[in-house]
């Protein structure tokens, strides 16, 4: 396919994939918002004063944020919203990835499992760090 | 709650709007405004602007993309620069002391206000370096007649040394580091101006996310401060991406720079007394 061809792709699939992610992520972000805000208003000041102390959560683990939710934590909804939305770039370089390995552009196919493998170095930085 | 709500949605949309009137983007405006004003630590502030950061380069890369102003090439050249320098940069925001990193916010708001100032007009290439000619990094712009230019992409590999710099900052910092981006392509590429900041702002999601991934993956990002942050900042951002077809920004460019000296004055005067 011609470099056009793969480009018109590109800037018709991109800004559909970025503004469904991004949507998602606000609508999961202002629920968990207004969730807090209804059920558990206490808890989010407590944690507020916390953080301008310094007093971060630390590490959470999937499977602690699944019963988190399962418990109806509206907190958790939260930090799925902020999960969803890191998921915007992730998704939009695995796109391409893809796109590139169909069309057999291997330079550019290349730059993207960088870029991607790149993302996952910093999860498992961030998991050790 | 509400409250606080209020005010760290306020402060958010005032970032976001500032920083998209502006094109320096919003992470340049909220860690600041969370610090001075909401009394936030500085990592909890790098870690909520991170994660808006990729909001706001989402949102408004859409109608970039889809106009076909963003070098979809050139940002994935350039985002295995950027996404190294903020996997570093965010892992050394964890170890680096509050000090080192407010001097360092203050020198990136001066090289803000400085390119600011010093924005320059396109210098359009007919003959691109052999890689970028390779690579297929030229494209098409309008000029001031509408009328389709082709232009050609010069010296990659140092554009590429500037963007590591810029994932660096940006991963320290939590900020999009468009300003070194848009230098690296327009000053040292030769990519277009309004192409180079298409192009910064699409690839700020990946940089700005890698070093999201980070701070997340380590348990640094406050959810109760970062979630109505990326709303706020977003909506703030959206606004202004609608305002600023209505504006003479030329005029507004004093009053960043004000503002871009202001933040840094602040931010080193905190580092130098240690508050």
């Amino acid at each position: 396919m011609a470099k056009q061809e793969e480009d018109r792709i590109l800037r018709v699939w991109t800004p559909i994939l970025l503004r469904t992610i991004l949507i998602a992520a606000m609508v999961v972000l202002v629920t968990g918002l207004v969730l807090t805000y209804t059920y558990a208003p206490g808890y989010y000041v407590e944690r507020y004063d916390a953080v301008r102390q310094g007093h971060l959560i630390g590490k959470e683990t999937f499977g602690l944020l699944i019963d988190h939710i399962r418990e109806g934590n509206p907190h958790a909804i939260l930090t799925i919203g902020l999960f969803v939305l890191t998921l915007v770039p992730l998704a939009r370089v695995a796109f391409c990835f893809l796109l590139f390995i169909r069309e057999r552009d291997y330079a550019y196919v290349a730059f993207t499992a960088y870029v991607l493998a790149g993302l996952i170095v910093g999860v498992l930085v961030g998991s050790v760090g | 709650m509400l409250e606080i709500l209020i005010s760290l949605l306020a402060l958010a949309v005032g970032a976001g709007f500032i920083g998209a009137i502006s094109g320096l983007g919003g992470g340049v405006f909220i860690v600041p405004a969370l610090v001075i004003f909401a009394h936030m630590p500085m990592q909890v502030a790098i870690g909520a602007s991170l994660i808006s950061v990729v909001a706001t380069s989402a949102g408004a890369s859409v109608a970039f993309v889809r106009d076909g102003w963003t070098n979809l090439r050139v940002a994935m050249v350039l985002e295995c620069a950027t996404v190294t320098g903020a996997v570093i940069g965010a892992y050394l925001a964890g170890v680096v002391p509050t000090i080192v990193l407010e001097l360092l916010f203050a020198a990136m708001m001066l090289q803000s206000a400085y390119f600011t100032i010093t924005k320059k007009g396109d210098d359009i290439l007919t003959k691109g370096d052999p890689v970028a000619e390779r690579l297929g990094l030229g494209g098409e712009v309008p000029d001031e007649t509408g009328q389709l230019v082709h232009y050609e992409v010069t010296r990659v590999p140092e554009g590429g040394a500037l963007m590591v710099v810029a994932g660096l900052m940006s991963g320290l910092l939590g900020i999009g580091s468009g300003a070194l981006k848009v230098m690296a392509m327009d000053y040292i590429m030769h990519v277009p101006l309004k192409v180079s900041s298409a192009t910064s702002n699409f690839m700020i999601g990946v940089t700005a996310g890698a070093g999201a991934l980070v701070f997340l993956a380590r348990g640094d990002v406050a959810t109760t401060i970062a979630a109505p942050v990326a709303i706020g900042v977003t909506a703030g951002a959206l606004a202004g991406s609608r305002v600023l077809a209505h504006l003479k920004v030329e005029s507004l460019r004093i009053v960043f720079v004000i503002i871009l000296l202001l933040i840094a004055a602040e931010m080193g005067w905190r580092a130098m007394s240690g508050i």
